[in-house]
């Protein structure tokens, strides 16, 4: 994580005195873009420099749905199944995804490519169904287009 | 079309987000403007003689939030855009950060200024890429351009604009739980009192406007009060960006003038009901909004009074629509599956009785519910009407209570029978995806 | 001053009073969990919902009490129908998914969630599903064990490590009905000293105490007023013990003398509501083993043949000194005085030290003196020196040593030694003469502390039948001096 602070410290001159603790979240989602996930070490470091008590960061990393303290496959499959979604074939795409990656949700391929999530809604519900593959929405998907999805993953 | 448009009143391009487009249509115009000619609080006068409310859900009128704020008490003042947007159905706010950032960033400087504020923040939900990018990006381009920062327009006035990214809660689109989780802390909400207007940011003094309801201030503020009162109804002023999704032919973000027809917007507007099936009911605003059958909406109007005669509410202006056909209870179960994922946990009404419903409505679904179900389905909602922190557990309990009023019998029908009145369907057509799925079992 | 009504009671409340504090300072009651004097208000657990009545033009509404401002003239209703409705249900939904596991939980009799539950609902579950699963056997430290099933999520244990005792050593994880409170995963909340106040803290049976876990009923057990003598604080707390009344007490008698818990005693003046871990482990201090037998040169005699061996020892000392224990009493100390004062040279030791890893001192109750009752000890003679043998005066040739922690190697070699202690050790074997005295726990008396207040400790417990009141023993040891003659 040191390797991060110079980062972190632009982040920090943004913002007002006395605002150290608001960067938790922020230097959380950096350390998890650079790892892949958020290690103890993390942290440890974060928590003494920031000044932050430990448990502050543990319940952020607990509460929050896109943090994670274990790494994820290479593609993070995350699927809504909310009610827009679900009214224009959520359930199928689910389906198809078990089908073509052999795996549920909450699994991960044993090649360690894919993780197949579902979630709430994410504020796509005019393009549904939508999957969300690491930080990218797909949209408007169906059977072809989420075959043409997971080829593409695979190159 | 759809009535005036004050937002969404230019061509969409690829680089029509950008600083020299935004400039070229008259942008920062007005933010130059007030630096230069007006007071803050005639700012602040003029967004609440225009009678804007909220568009986050609450319709709150923005300008008399504002007031709260006392100027010169020494204290320092935070103005927060909700760009959480969470609410299952609602996606407009997505619109103006990918299409009209500049529009956001402008407003928020305007906003700043009526308020003596010297920071002020966008709380973007974590999930949103493209529109934290253009967000993020416009703001760059702002400071780069002295739109933001010291000494901005030459005036005295400065401004830091800090894009906040959250990390996926619901919870977090509450403005107290978006407060405490801008704070570094789980987003949990706070009680009331204090007011945020009062005891806000890290316990100062903090105005949080949706998204939309901020987009606003610089027409208001450009083309006065008077100008923004001419459009929409009297008790609703102005437009709203409704986000369209469901059953429905063309969904998508439209604006529209208040006061226009509910039905019209749906069947002319967006192309009516998907593969040409009938109605059976919307959601008007949002899943928290209780839902109206295809008879109820046709006498009405796009504006607040009319729906809340109704029984219900226009909310954020996430509009579902459902066919014909479509299984209620399945729909039910969808909401209180979310209900139960996104309860903060905190308090008791809301953390047992989301579970609840869910776990009810389940057992229903699994064929194992008894008739007495339907009832307590609706005691917990009541249990939850005005005992929680926050409005979740409302929201949960008018969601549910709206459902079950409008469509007992398929409730009844499952528990008795065993199984769904309409197959258990949500989606509307024979769905591709329904092949799909019955071809892998 | 603010005029409100509460159940047509007028009551005169303070400015910035929530209606809970002005109910609870004009004896109204409101129930509550979550709630606490002593700590921030998170208006959670949703169970001192008031009615505030209406005042024509409007309706009457509903909100909890703890964190409503009173305003004057407000009228509060903490029994109205719609009062009592919605407390039931919050009841409801509290015990939701609460296990009823009182038949085997150790807050039985104590709980708070229990008597709630029979005051304002009374009545079987009205739920069809199964309770939410939880982990119900969770070591949250080697002293507490925490039951997630039980635990209603009130976060009074959160607030006390943040706001308290400052370790930071727990949170709450995760959200919704999946909460869990947790300990913080480097170590801060077993190195907390204060951390078994959350057991108190604690309304329902989630957060129990490991060492008390299933050793007793509370309805077989009552508590004795007494005083922590782990430093100079001398925090009030109860000392629990079985009832003496109790009618199975017949049955295992040699527990009927066990300290089974120590808890605090509110005093606002010493230690508020809060005690630290030192203190509950008093059980480890006072059944330590006890010296029961009277010795003369090592060999056991009866207790008169010894204080006639002390007497004669005494009365024919020159040069008699004393070491004076910091744990005597107020009463101890006044008869050590009125029998030695006047030709004893006397020094008050430190009978405990602190131990390794002890906390030595912080701003919440920790003091460095690990004595009781030093203050009042020193009042009459001054404190050991660091070098010792220059306390004895020159041809010392007796030396009284009262209490523990005396380093016999550094008395002075030709003297005699007459040795009154309580608990067992082996030096007791080389004084001239030996005279077991009982503990705290077996006499009732007075400390004084740090800041000069005196704080009254009673007796729980018979002292054994061999062993005398240090205080008797000092009226029978004081010879006046023209005695010696003869």
């Amino acid at each position: 994580m040191k390797h991060l602070i110079p980062e972190f410290m632009a982040m920090r001159r943004r913002l007002p005195e006395g605002f150290e603790p608001s960067l938790v979240l922020p230097c959380l989602r950096r350390i998890q873009e650079d790892r892949g996930h958020v290690a103890d070490e993390d942290i440890d470091g974060l928590a003494a420099w920031l000044g932050v008590p430990r448990i502050q960061i543990e319940e952020v990393l607990s509460f929050y749905t896109q943090f994670r303290r274990a790494p994820v496959g290479r593609w993070h499959l995350q699927a809504c199944r909310n009610l827009s979604c679900s009214m224009r074939g959520a359930e199928g795409v689910i389906a198809h995804l078990e089908h073509r990656l052999g795996i549920e949700p909450g699994q991960t391929t044993s090649d360690g490519r894919y993780t197949l999530s579902t979630v709430e809604c994410l504020g796509s519900c005019g393009t549904a169904p939508v999957v969300m593959v690491n930080e990218t929405y797909h949209e408007d998907m169906s059977p072809e287009r989420l075959d043409a999805l997971l080829e593409s993953l695979s190159r | 079309m759809t009535g005036t448009k004050l937002l969404m009143n230019f061509e969409v391009t690829p680089t029509s987000h950008c600083l020299a487009d935004y400039r070229a249509r008259g942008g920062y115009a007005t933010l130059d403007k007030v630096l230069r000619e007006m007071r803050p609080e005639e700012v602040t006068k003029e967004v609440a003689t225009a009678g804007i409310l909220g568009h986050g859900g609450a319709a709150f009128p923005a300008g008399r939030k504002w007031g709260v704020i006392r100027l010169n008490d020494g204290l320092p003042h935070y103005l927060c855009a909700n760009a959480d947007e969470g609410e299952p159905g609602t996606f407009k706010d997505r619109w103006i950060l990918e299409h009209a950032p500049h529009l956001l960033v402008e407003s928020m400087a305007i906003a700043a200024y009526a308020l003596q504020v010297r920071h002020a923040f966008v709380y973007i939900r974590g999930e949103f890429d493209l529109p934290w990018r253009r967000i993020a990006e416009a703001v760059e381009e702002a400071y780069a351009a002295g739109w933001l920062g010291e000494g901005i327009a030459g005036s005295a006035f400065a401004l830091d604009l800090v894009v906040y990214r959250g990390a996926g809660s619901y919870v977090c689109g509450e403005a107290s739980g978006l407060l405490t989780s801008l704070e570094g802390r789980k987003g949990y909400p706070r009680n009331r009192p204090p007011r945020l207007t009062v005891r806000g940011l890290y316990q100062m003094p903090t105005v949080i406007n949706n998204v939309e309801t901020l987009a606003n201030v610089t027409g208001i503020v450009r083309d006065g009060a008077a100008a923004f009162r001419k459009v929409g109804t009297a008790k609703s002023p102005g437009t709203q960006l409704i986000s369209i999704s469901g059953h429905v032919q063309r969904a998508g973000v439209y604006e529209v003038e208040y006061g226009y027809p509910f039905a019209k917007f749906i069947r002319e507007d967006c192309g009516g009901v998907l593969g040409g099936l009938g109605l059976k009911c919307v959601v008007p605003g949002g899943i928290s909004t209780k839902v109206l059958t295809a008879a109820e909406i046709e006498p009405l109007l796009l504006d607040h009074a009319s729906v809340a005669a109704a029984g219900s509410s226009l909310g954020s202006g996430g509009m579902v629509v459902v066919a014909e056909g479509t299984c209620m209870v399945r729909f039910l179960q969808v909401l209180v599956r979310f209900y139960h994922h996104e309860s903060c946990g905190q308090c008791t009404p809301c953390r047992e009785g989301m579970g609840w419903l869910h776990r009810i409505v389940d057992r229903i679904v699994a064929g194992e519910g008894e008739l007495e179900d339907i009832d307590r389905l609706v005691a917990i909602s009541k249990a939850n009407d005005g005992t929680t922190i926050c409005g979740m557990g409302d929201a949960a309990g008018y969601a549910t209570v709206g459902i079950i009023a409008k469509y007992r019998d398929e409730f009844k029908y499952w528990i008795r029978n065993g199984r769904s009145l309409h197959g258990g369907r949500l989606e509307a057509v024979d769905h591709e995806w329904l092949r799909e799925a019955a071809l892998h079992g | 001053m603010v005029e409100i009504w509460i159940d047509d009671d007028r009551v005169e409340a303070k400015d910035g009073q929530t209606v809970m504090q002005a109910a609870r300072a004009s004896g109204h009651e409101i129930p509550y969990f979550c709630w606490h004097p002593a700590l921030s208000v998170p208006g959670n657990c949703r169970i001192c919902m008031v009615e505030v009545e209406g005042d024509g033009a409007s309706a009457g509404w509903l909100d909890i009490a703890c964190n409503m401002p009173i305003a004057n003239g407000m009228r509060i209703r903490t029994d109205s129908p719609r009062v009592l409705a919605r407390r039931k249900e919050m009841l409801q939904l509290v015990t939701l998914n609460h296990p009823v596991d009182c038949g085997i939980c150790d807050k039985a009799g104590e709980c708070t969630l229990q008597d709630y539950h029979y005051r304002y609902n009374g009545e079987p579950s009205v739920s069809r599903d199964a309770k939410v699963r939880a982990t119900k056997h969770h070591a949250l430290s080697k002293r507490i064990v925490l039951d997630n099933e039980r635990c209603i999520l009130c976060s009074r244990c959160v607030r006390f490590t943040r706001e308290i005792s400052k370790s930071d050593g727990l949170g709450i994880q995760h959200r919704g009905d999946h909460s869990l409170v947790r300990a913080v995963e480097n170590g801060a909340f077993e190195r907390d000293p204060y951390s078994d106040n959350v057991i108190d803290l604690c309304p329902v049976g989630a957060l129990l105490s490991v060492p008390f876990l299933h050793k007793a009923r509370v309805w077989y057990l009552e508590p004795t007023p007494s005083i922590c003598p782990g430093c100079e604080r001398g925090c009030s707390v109860a000392i629990w013990h079985r009832k003496k009344a109790w009618k199975l007490n017949r049955l295992d008698p040699a527990a009927n003398a066990r300290i089974d818990r120590v808890t605090p005693r509110e005093n606002p003046a010493v230690n508020g509501p809060w005690i630290c871990n030192k203190g509950r482990d008093l059980a480890a201090v006072f059944e330590r083993p006890r010296a029961t037998a009277a010795m003369i040169r090592g060999a056991a005699v009866e207790l008169e043949a010894a204080v006639e061996q002390a007497r004669a020892l005494i009365a024919a000392a020159r040069h008699p000194a004393a070491l004076v224990s910091s744990w005597g009493s107020n009463e101890e100390l006044a008869a050590f005085h009125a029998a030695f004062g006047a030709r004893f040279s006397c020094h008050v030791k430190t009978d405990h030290l602190p131990q390794p890893g002890e906390r030595i001192e912080d701003e919440l109750l920790i003091k460095p003196d690990k004595n009781p009752n030093r203050r009042a000890a020193t009042a009459l003679y001054p404190p050991l020196p660091e070098a010792t043998r220059a306390a004895f005066p020159a041809g010392c040739d007796l030396v009284l040593v009262w209490g523990e922690g005396c380093d016999f190697d550094a008395l002075p070699p030709g003297a005699n030694v007459v040795y009154l202690d309580a608990w067992r050790h082996p030096a007791q074997g080389r004084a001239d003469v030996f005279l077991p005295i009982s503990v705290q726990t077996e006499r009732s008396g007075h400390y004084t502390n740090f800041a000069g207040v005196v704080s009254r400790f009673e007796a729980c417990f018979e002292k054994p039948a061999t062993v005398a009141d240090a205080e008797t023993l000092f009226v029978a040891l004081a010879v006046p001096a023209r005695a010696r003659a003869s």
